[in-house]
């Protein structure tokens, strides 16, 4: 059964006619074109999906779109303002901390609510909030290295 | 999303304003019987209290007892509720003398035409016609509950709460405390008017002596609890009128004996305090004669008489006034109807004053009168009943002067619904001559809130097991639109040149006597509505509804009942008819089918009834089963698996080929109840027509008329599948004699409202134990100690409802609350499996009554009100300790990482998609079986019905059983490990499987 759901994504609002239990990730590919979050396991598992929600790290496959209805949702997409990329964005350049970057839309997000909640976390918090967040290309150090990065830690080298 | 997890319980703890920082909670506890009739108090004798029942409470608990009065007071509001609730305390039953059933439906007994006490008999010359008019002794305070305080201190007293007789309270405070009267300072919250005394005074005496006894302000909450005041304190008046009427039908003869002493009922605490005498309180000693009651009419041969009653008592607020003026002019309207007069004209032909035959006429001529009543039926719903009434008062001044006196007439319209029983005041017509000088203006405007006054307490909602909360039905008060008129300012015979003394006495007319038509005038609409006579007030919707369901199934009415009834009656007699007949003709256990009818169009009922019907639906969860998978709301079709075979839910939308479309009420209701096809054929009791007996009528009427006006849809279920013997359905009669009660629900008296009405919704409609009560061998729920005591349904299990809750962390009556608003509690887990619709349908329901769900259930758990400081902390420690596995089961470990942990754990990264209960407190996880566990992995838990509760996906595609049975294994060991592992996990894990694979397709 179809419903006309207001969202608002990315700071615009948007109305679609969807059957409530859709994945928003779904919506977000295939109605909204914002192609940033990346379907992976499509359980929850592996937080390529993410977004923020609220500020808040959710994961969108397993998400049914009716469930942010009234929520701000952020992608990828959404992270830049007109005076530049996110600073947590530009640390990932920085660090080059990519492969075949599968992952980065969920690091990157990831990374973003940890700082939303905490400006400066430890090294120790950051490598726990990005306990979940799988990395089929063996990236870690140099993700972490982009977080720690962007988490104002600037004493580049060990990072474990 | 039904919005309802915005909704938030009453702030009741809030602080009243009057309480200062010192102030203390208190909450009473009446005997467990207790009543006043005809002045007489009876109760139960308070033998013990054991104070050790409450020392273990946190917090500082005072038990204030005076003879059989007993309040509990604390720091807060649920403290107190919670100790009053431990407090163990030891009656002496009434003995056998004192202990005849309760008179507390007495009140009903007076309302309906079938009271014994009408004696109507031929006299020679003509008619002769007595009557009976009731008064109780409290009428309710009103419609919100609230706060009544009391301050006892340094030998004054000091309260604060609503009350409609200020000098009764004053005058029961005084000999409740020995204090004098100027040491007494009522801060009443301004009252509009008053019909007579309310509980509001019972309350304030309770927080009295509470107060006294602590030596701190002490606030008690004014709720429904109070209700019990209303039905033990009885009557406070009973007025026997009788007349004789010639050949002309004119009244030759008028009687009018007041048979108690009024309204001076004092409050519950004297009584129970002993400060009364609990024997006789009206004995002759304190009382002198007082003239009788004013009649405006001239009869030829005419007494009246009172007991001799002290009049200071009911100096003040004139509501003997209103309870003569509700006698006198109920009985003209009777003696009209029942001699075929217009009441109006039988007034005039008695009345002799100019000035009230004016206003008389010019009120008729104003409202439209004319008789007989034509009541405009247009755009009327066949359960909505219109009617119209008239009543007459005429008052001497306070100098005793009839000529100077007050006049007032009124007409007014009402339209009664008789299923829900709401009657709402559609136009009121009031002519009010005041003699000379009075600004019509500001008359008007005060004629408009009195009246308003007078009408809100007479058609209140009151509490009721049936009554469905502030979102059920109409809301009588809020259609009411006075249309007040100060009609005639009939010419001043007596031009107002006096004192100023004069002048001040003119420009505030208004005693409360004017309104004495008020109540008359509503009753007499009601009876040209229905055919019924309510002999007391107040015509509140429960007690229109039980009055109007007992006329309806009787035969043998007066000549003047239902004339407007005809068309409606006749709808519902026709099916009756054929199912009376067809049950005398038919041999057990054969039933008989009933004719079926044409479908009802979708207009015959009224809107208020189809809402009424809708809330009945949803909490009867009727789309739940009657919906197939993926299917059309209640076009049936949805597969049950029985340990007899496999039974498919039926078509209940109003098509007539494949649905219910024609069946008829009877046959409706005889499903609903006996579990019998309109065809005649027994259903199985998977349909839980056991639980849904106990509906109401009403609420059954209303339910009809629901699925009636819901589209039709043709949609055949599949043929059920059912072995050898089950699928003789003609068995199930035998079934019904062992196991069957088709009783409906009677509360319990001696249980809250709340209680009851929990009962009411859990043991009927909701049929909770329908699911959660285990079930013998041929399938019938098992009571006693079994009752709630858990059971398996469609593959998940249904966790005890009783003193066996496996829950690690005991359930509260708030916790309760919250899982069934908002399908979560963070104590216990969510809502999912076929529990989780049942919570999207208790979201369409009042918050009272899903409060009143979570209070059964709460007291079949023996549960706390509120979830205790050492629930939270044992909490937390269950989750600490889970933080870690200790269980060395590497396998399982790994599959918990991968696929769990990034929602079920907290890693401190803040995440919207995080699990909010922890896994430690869930419950699943802690019963005797693993199948609720195995069901939310292999299928998720999903929040298509409850929003706002999690989304979980399903990992029956990507576990192999194997994988199932292994995380299983470890979730079990890891979160509940005092709990012994489970056995047999992975035969369960395949059987759901396979189970799962069958009805999904
Ligand atoms: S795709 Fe959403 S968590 Fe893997
Ligand atoms: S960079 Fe390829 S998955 Fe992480």
């Amino acid at each position: 059964m179809t419903r006309t759901l207001t969202l608002t994504v990315n700071r615009q609002s948007h109305r679609i006619a969807v059957a409530p239990e859709t994945t928003l990730l779904h919506v977000l590919r295939n109605d909204l074109a914002l192609n940033g979050p990346k379907y992976g396991c499509g359980l929850g598992e592996c937080g390529a999906c993410t977004v923020l929600v609220d500020g808040l790290a959710a994961r969108a496959c397993v998400l049914p779109v009716a469930a942010v209805v009234g929520h701000e949702v952020t992608t990828l997409e959404g992270l830049a303002t007109a005076e530049g990329l996110d600073p947590v964005q530009v640390a990932f350049i920085e660090e080059q901390a990519a492969q075949c970057g599968y992952c980065l839309n969920g690091m990157i997000m990831s990374v973003r609510a940890l700082l939303n909640h905490d400006p400066h976390p430890s090294k120790q918090a950051i490598r726990a909030a990005l306990e979940h967040n799988l990395c089929r290309c063996g990236t870690h150090v140099e993700i972490l290295k982009a977080a720690y990065r962007a988490a104002g830690h600037d004493d580049e080298g060990e990072c474990v | 999303m039904n919005g309802s997890a915005s909704r938030r319980p009453t702030g009741i703890d809030r602080r009243p304003g009057s309480l200062g920082g010192e102030g203390r909670f208190g909450v009473v506890i009446r005997p467990p019987v207790y009543r006043l009739r005809d002045g007489t108090f009876v109760c139960s004798r308070l033998l013990g209290v054991d104070r050790n029942s409450v020392a273990a409470l946190p917090g500082r608990i005072e038990v204030v007892i005076e003879g059989n009065f007993v309040g509990v007071v604390a720091t807060s509001l649920q403290a107190a509720r919670e100790a009053a609730r431990r407090l163990h305390l030891e009656w002496q039953p009434l003995t056998a003398t004192g202990d005849s059933p309760p008179r507390g439906r007495a009140l009903e007994a007076e309302s309906s035409r079938h009271s014994g006490n009408t004696v109507e008999t031929a006299a020679p010359q003509g008619r002769y016609l007595t009557r009976h008019y009731g008064w109780p002794s409290r009428m309710r305070w009103g419609d919100e509950p609230g706060w009544v305080v009391a301050d006892h201190a340094h030998d004054r007293l000091d309260v604060w709460g609503p009350t409609a007789t200020p000098t009764l309270l004053k005058r029961d405070l005084m000999a409740l405390t020995g204090l004098p009267q100027e040491t007494i300072d009522l801060h009443c919250t301004a009252q509009a008017s008053g019909i007579g005394r309310h509980c509001g005074d019972d309350a304030a005496a309770d927080a009295t002596l509470m107060s006294r006894a602590v030596g701190r302000p002490v606030a008690v909450w004014l709720d429904a609890s109070y209700v019990r005041d209303v039905e033990s304190l009885g009557q406070a008046q009973r007025i026997a009128v009788s007349a004789e009427l010639n050949a002309q039908g004119a009244i030759e003869r008028y009687r009018n004996r007041q048979e108690l002493a009024g309204s001076d009922t004092p409050v519950v605490a004297l009584w129970l305090s002993g400060v009364l005498d609990t024997q006789r309180h009206d004995d002759g000693a304190t009382s002198e004669p007082v003239s009788p009651p004013f009649s405006p009419y001239t009869f030829r041969d005419q007494r009246l008489a009172a007991p001799g009653v002290s009049r200071e008592v009911h100096g003040d607020d004139g509501v003997l006034e209103l309870q003569h003026g509700f006698a006198r002019e109920s009985f003209l309207d009777e003696v009209a109807r029942t001699s075929g007069q217009d009441p109006v004209a039988l007034r005039l032909r008695h009345l002799d004053d100019r000035r009230g035959v004016e206003l008389i006429e010019s009120v008729t001529r104003r409202a439209g009168w004319v008789w007989p009543t034509k009541a405009n039926e247009e755009g009327l719903s066949a359960d909505v009943n219109r009617g119209r009434g008239f009543a007459y008062a005429q008052l001497p001044d306070r100098h005793g002067r009839i000529d100077e006196g007050v006049r007032s007439a009124w007409i007014a319209d009402i339209e009664v619904n008789r299923i829900t029983g709401d009657v709402s005041l559609t136009r009121l017509v009031v002519g009010q001559d005041s003699g000379p000088l009075v600004d019509t203006a500001q008359l008007q405007e005060i004629l408009q809130q009195r009246v308003l006054g007078v009408a809100r307490p007479l058609l209140a909602r009151e509490p009721s097991f049936d009554e469905w909360g502030e979102n059920g039905g109409g809301e009588s008060q809020s259609k009411l639109t006075a249309e007040t008129r100060d009609v005639a300012r009939a010419p001043c015979s007596t031009p107002m040149k006096g004192s100023d003394g004069e002048q001040v006495s003119a420009l505030s007319p208004l005693d409360e006597a004017d309104l004495s038509p008020g109540v008359a005038v509503i009753a007499n609409a009601l009876f040209d509505a229905t055919g019924v006579r309510f002999r007391q007030p107040p015509f509140t919707a429960p007690r229109v509804r039980q009055a109007l369901q007992g006329e309806c199934g009787t035969s043998g009415s007066e000549a003047t009942a239902g004339r407007r009834l005809s068309r409606w009656r006749w709808r519902w007699l026709a099916g009756a008819a054929v199912a009376t007949a067809g049950a005398a003709a038919m041999l057990w256990p054969w039933k008989s089918p009933i004719a079926p009818v044409a479908r009802p169009a979708a207009n015959l009922y009224s809107a208020e009834t189809i809402e009424r019907g809708r809330l009945v639906a949803e909490a009867g969860d009727c789309a739940v089963c009657h919906t197939g998978q993926g299917g059309i709301d209640n076009a049936g079709g949805r597969a049950f698996d029985t340990p007899f075979g496999t039974l498919y839910s039926t078509n209940i939308t109003p098509d007539e080929a494949t649905g219910i479309g024609n069946w008829s009420y009877a046959a409706f209701e005889r499903a609903m109840r006996h579990g019998i096809s309109r065809d005649g054929r027994h259903l199985y009791p998977a349909f839980p027509y056991t639980a849904f007996a106990k509906t109401s009528d009403a609420d059954m009427q209303a339910l009809y008329a629901y699925l009636m006006a819901q589209p039709a849809v043709s949609a055949e279920p599949p043929a059920n599948e059912l072995s050898f013997p089950f699928n003789m359905r003609a068995l199930m009669a035998g079934w019904n004699a062992l196991y069957h009660d088709a009783a409906p629900f009677r509360p319990d008296p001696s249980r809250s409202d709340l209680y009851n009405r929990g009962a009411y919704l859990a043991e009927g409609l909701g049929h909770c134990s329908a699911c959660h009560s285990p079930r013998n061998v041929l399938g019938a729920e098992q009571g006693g100690e079994r009752y709630l005591a858990g059971a398996l349904v469609e593959g998940w299990e249904a966790p005890p409802l009783n003193a066996l809750s496996r829950s690690p962390i005991p359930w509260s009556e708030e916790a309760l609350y919250r899982y069934l608003r908002g399908g979560e509690s963070e104590l216990h887990g969510v809502a999912s499996g076929p529990m989780a619709p049942v919570v999207a349908g208790l979201g369409e329901l009042p918050e009272s009554d899903v409060r009143a769900i979570a209070h059964y259930v709460a007291a079949q758990m023996d549960a706390s009100v509120n979830d205790t400081d050492d629930a939270r902390s044992q909490a937390q420690q269950l989750v600490a300790r889970s933080a870690a596995s200790t269980s060395g089961m590497e396998a399982g470990e790994r599959l918990f990482d991968g696929a769990c942990a990034s929602c079920h754990v907290d890693t401190g990264l803040p995440s919207f998609t995080q699990a909010k209960v922890s896994l430690a407190l869930n419950t699943n996880l802690y019963s005797e079986r693993p199948d609720n566990v195995i069901q939310s992995i292999l299928g998720g838990v999903h929040a298509t019905n409850v929003s706002g509760i999690g989304e979980m996906p399903g990992f029956a595609d990507s576990f192999s059983d194997s994988q199932v049975t292994t995380l299983v294994e470890y979730l079990r060991a890891r979160f509940a490990p005092g709990e012994p592992a489970w056995s047999g996990v992975a035969e369960r894990v395949s059987q759901i499987r396979k189970d799962d694979n069958k009805t999904h397709g």
